[in-house]
């Protein structure tokens, strides 16, 4: 089976990822787009520096333009010891289990620390609610201890996780890796940037980085219309990994 | 075995000729949104219908507009929405929501309520019940 993804997908380093400790955020889209907002403002806020991109056949024959810069649809951007991936389209059925392999794989073979998925988890009733709650899983008690020593953070215990972000938590745990799952009550499919600032409000208390939220809700109504194209398709994409169960309990007992 | 192979085969291809098949609708239906806001000059908004029980809830994300603004039209069958979008992004000029909605199920028109809460208007509606009430022995 690993051989037949040998190849589906290559982590390509435009600058050597050297170091200890890295902790690789992703924020790919899913959930009111919360991880896409919160991984794309940390790395413009931090003005991390783009060091890599995801290349893989099945991505769409699409690049991005910024500036007259050419882009890819997946990037690596990174400052430190901080690794922010942040992609422009939502991930292709195909490619989910490949690409979180990948990403796990190459975690581990760069020593770093842990990987942190950012993302939203749908409320119906995300109307009534100011203040989004925040809720982590990790790949390990310890992982799971520690994220809830910060006030103000809940337990995920029961649901399902669908797409790229359940994957890379399997995987983790299965290849003994740590792995951070950091979710926020959000609209299904509404760009919700106030989940997103929740959910940085949080990792700027987890990784003891300063972070300004203020831009990022100042700006909401126009990320909102600039992202609108952005959400209708990943929530098509959502559709394909079952992204609705993440609305439901698990059935059984065990 | 060379006969369950082929059918094998067979099966894939028609797989993979009906994902093809499904994209290009996708595409299809993305390229009308884009190419109908382009030529009226309005934007389609993301929207969702729900029902509950015996109502009927209809969100859609109205970024860059107030609640005053919004014009709201509803018969037992049908919505339209209307509202002016202000945005401050670059390349983005004003433009206005516009929204038509057949209703997938009647409701009654004067029950409908309505509010606007950081730029996603909800309305709700209760259904149009036709039919006699039966007494359980």
């Amino acid at each position: 089976m690993m051989e037949e993804l040998e190849g589906v997908v290559e982590i390509v380093e435009v600058e050597p990822t050297e170091g200890e400790g890295f902790i690789v955020v992703e924020g790919f889209p899913d959930v009111g787009l919360v991880g896409t907002i919160a991984a794309s403002f940390l790395a413009d806020r931090l003005q991390m520096k783009e060091v890599g991109y995801i290349e893989s056949d099945i991505l769409p024959p699409i690049i991005s333009i910024r500036n007259g810069k050419v882009l890819d649809l997946i990037r690596l951007y990174r400052k430190n010891n901080l690794i922010v991936v942040i992609s422009e389209i939502p991930i292709p059925l195909p490619l989910i289990r490949p690409l979180s392999q990948k990403i796990v794989d190459w975690a581990m073979s760069k020593n770093a620390k842990m990987i942190i998925s950012l993302t939203g988890m749908p409320e119906p009733a995300r109307l009534d609610i100011d203040t989004p709650r925040v809720f982590v899983l990790g790949s390990n008690k310890k992982i799971s201890e520690d994220a809830l020593k910060i006030e103000g953070v809940t337990a995920f215990t029961d649901g399902f996780i669908a797409g790229v972000k359940g994957m890379i938590l399997r995987e983790s745990i299965r290849k003994d890796f740590n792995a951070l799952l950091i979710l926020s009550q959000a609209h299904f499919n509404y760009p919700d940037p106030g989940s997103a600032a929740e959910v940085l409000r949080y990792l700027s208390k987890l990784l003891s980085i300063d972070i300004d939220i203020k831009p990022l809700l100042e700006s909401a109504e126009e990320l909102k219309l600039r992202l609108r194209d952005l959400m209708r398709r990943t929530s098509q994409a959502m559709q394909d990994v079952q992204k609705s169960r993440e609305l439901e309990l698990p059935a059984v007992y065990l | 075995m060379a006969y369950r192979r082929s059918l094998w085969k067979l099966m894939l291809d028609e797989f993979k000729r009906l994902e093809q098949e499904l994209r290009n609708i996708e595409e299809d239906f993305y390229m009308k949104i884009k190419g109908l806001e382009s030529m009226r000059g309005c934007i389609t908004p993301l929207y969702n219908i729900y029902e509950s029980g015996d109502e009927l809830i209809i969100t859609a994300d109205l970024p860059g507009t107030s609640r005053d603004e919004i014009d709201l039209t509803v018969s037992e069958d049908y919505l339209k929405i209307e509202a002016p979008c202000r945005s401050p992004a670059r390349r983005m000029r004003e433009g206005r929501y516009l929204l038509h909605i057949r209703l997938p199920v009647e409701i009654e028109p004067e029950s409908v309520k309505a509010r606007y809460k950081e730029g996603v208007l909800e309305i709700n509606a209760k259904k149009k019940i036709k039919g006699f009430k039966i007494k359980v022995e």
